[in-house]
């Protein structure tokens, strides 16, 4: 495998996870942009963990994962029922402030960051790429199982019901808060889980990967690909993060540009996204048809 | 002492631009019911629109205020059709929708400017633009007052009293405050909310654009990526105060200003940032619904 087929589809694994991190907490309409730090703190704990430490991947992944879940639990006391705004600038604030502990921290590499991971395995280089991708993808089946699980149960309906009508929702008994704290910390976790897998997959960390611009990323991928069900981001992800790699240089240095306008236009013209609710359902009653068409053709 | 001082001296200017935002922030919010959260992000383009008229007209001063200005506005309105077609499309306002549109704008604008404009290198205002030539006009052992800090203090004050003049003096200025009351109420005793909304787009280009000369002559310089970093600082601003609330927008943003220079005059560069939005997460995790209250 080349290695830019490595880079291409291990990074598009990450922004998958990633913006189903936001995409969690955006079910009761909370943009939690905190899972951009909790990436970020848990790729320089898995760093320094693997480096200095000395431990082995699966226990840094275990570990980092929590990590994030647990810095999402703790600031989901204060913000987790809190307006959308003030979720979005604890988010932003956070982000801020890891930046700048870790650009003024030597010992995490300061604005260089961290260098040398080894590999998760004893072996090639190549194999060692085969196994991360197999991990990733495998965390990207778990991950989307879990959200096809809480989204079909009576948890995901009651972080619909908060989306469309808060106030209705307390009303039928749908505890704001709890909802709040579980999404925040289900979405941190994520974001953690990212961070760590991000680390094995360039053996290297700096503070510039986790700007505004891996925010704007997401969120074009998350309200893109359609930000009521799940599958939009695993269409939108790939494709976004794709197709400006096979264009010329001179427009792939416009990208952001691109995703700016796209992220417009789009909220503009379909503010859902592509992949909405009636879009799946029309598509699985065509499917329906058609397999029941041929079951009774052949009866 | 006399550090701190001179460092209150200099957040009352820079605290000035922050109520100078934030207020602009605040009547897009109450009037147009959008969270633009890119508002500064268009204040730090008309600072390069600026820069830029300044290049090519060789200093000319006047044109380049009026560049700023016009920049200023005209972004505002470009943008206005945008948010209004996602807030009529919603059947009601759906404000975090505006602030990811804003986010979108921002994107845009931020990146653009770090590709075309002065090869994405941070710009420099001449000294006839700042008057910092001039030197300090008060000096007091460690007290430096410059030109460009009282021309900022002074300006702002005036804007700020200006524009609540408009409000609570003027008609329009009651069509804005009885649209941020009552929406429903002010169509309803026949106030045109698409006008005057549209209206409250073109003040607060106005306002940006005056804000940009301002940070322009106290700054001195501008960089791509100081949009996003006031634009977060805003909205910050705001949450404390409580979304909307334009008196508790004064108070915080003044003090925002005072916080920030005197943590500079005490610790190193970039830390001093990093302990002013400490002070800000502390704040907004307390109280997620402002000290003040909010308006909406």
């Amino acid at each position: 495998m080349s290695l830019t087929l490595f880079y291409f589809l291990g990074i598009a694994a990450i922004y998958i996870l990633m913006s189903w991190a936001i995409y969690i907490p955006y079910r009761m309409g909370q943009l939690h942009f905190m899972t951009v730090a909790n990436m970020a703190i848990s790729a320089y704990f898995a760093a320094v963990a693997t480096l200095s430490w000395g431990w082995p991947f699966w226990l840094v992944l275990i570990a980092g994962t929590l990590l994030g879940a647990l810095i999402g639990w703790i600031a989901s006391f204060a913000i987790g029922d809190a307006p959308c705004f003030a979720v979005v600038i604890v988010g932003f604030t956070l982000i801020y402030l890891t930046k700048t502990i870790i650009e003024n921290t030597e010992a995490l590499g300061g604005p260089l960051g961290i260098f040398s991971i080894p590999k998760i395995i004893e072996g090639t280089s190549a194999a060692n790429r085969h196994v991360i991708l197999i991990i990733v993808y495998l965390l990207v089946l778990l991950v989307g199982y879990l959200i096809y699980r809480m989204d079909h149960s009576r948890l995901g309906r009651a972080a619909s019901s908060i989306f469309i009508d808060r106030e209705l929702a307390t009303t039928f008994g749908v505890n704001v808060k709890k909802m709040g704290m579980f999404l925040q910390t289900f979405g941190s976790a994520i974001g953690g889980m990212s961070g760590v897998m991000y680390l094995f997959i360039m053996r290297a960390i700096s503070p510039n990967h986790f700007t505004f611009h891996l925010i704007g990323v997401c969120m074009t991928m998350l309200f893109v690909g359609g930000y009521t069900t799940q599958w939009g981001v695993l269409i939108a992800a790939p494709l976004l993060w794709g197709i400006p790699l096979i264009l010329p240089e001179s427009v792939q240095s416009w990208k952001i540009v691109i995703y700016g306008v796209l992220l417009i236009s789009v909220l503009v013209v379909k503010p859902e996204g592509f992949i909405t609710r009636p879009f799946l359902s029309k598509i699985s009653h065509r499917i329906q048809k058609i397999l029941f068409k041929k079951v009774e053709d052949k009866i | 002492m006399e550090v701190l001082v001179a460092q209150i001296f200099n957040g009352l200017s820079i605290g000035s631009i922050y109520v100078l935002l934030v207020t602009g922030f605040n009547l897009l919010l109450l009037v147009a019911m959008i969270i633009h959260f890119s508002f500064p992000v268009v204040v730090v383009f008309s600072m390069y629109m600026a820069w830029i008229t300044l290049q090519i007209t060789g200093g000319n001063v006047l044109l380049s205020v009026l560049a700023s200005v016009v920049s200023a506005i005209l972004i505002n309105m470009a943008t206005a059709p945008l948010f209004q077609h996602i807030m009529k499309k919603r059947g009601s306002v759906d404000i975090n929708a505006t602030m990811v549109i804003s986010m979108g704008i921002g994107m845009v604008i931020t990146d653009y400017l770090s590709h075309n404009l002065n090869h994405g290198f941070p710009i420099a205002f001449p000294d006839n633009f700042t008057g910092a030539g001039k030197g300090a006009l008060v000096n007091l052992g460690l007290i430096h007052i410059s030109f460009g800090q009282i021309l900022t203090l002074g300006v702002g004050i005036v804007a700020v009293l200006g524009l609540f003049w408009i409000l609570y003096k003027t008609k329009h200025g009651r069509a804005f405050r009885a649209i941020a009351e009552n929406p429903d109420g002010a169509k309803l005793v026949g106030i045109p909310l698409l006008k005057t909304g549209l209206l409250s787009y073109a003040l607060t280009g106005l306002l940006g654009g005056v804000t940009a000369v301002l940070m322009a002559i106290l700054l001195g310089s501008a960089s791509p990526g100081l949009g996003d970093q006031l634009g977060h600082k805003v909205l910050a601003v705001s949450i404390i105060a409580g979304l909307g609330n334009l008196h508790g927008g004064l108070v915080i943003g003044l003090l925002l200003g005072i916080v920030e220079a005197v943590i500079q005059g005490y610790w190193a560069g970039s830390w001093s940032n990093a302990v002013a939005f400490g002070i800000m997460l502390v704040a907004i995790l307390v109280k997620p619904k402002g000290i003040f209250g909010t308006k909406l």
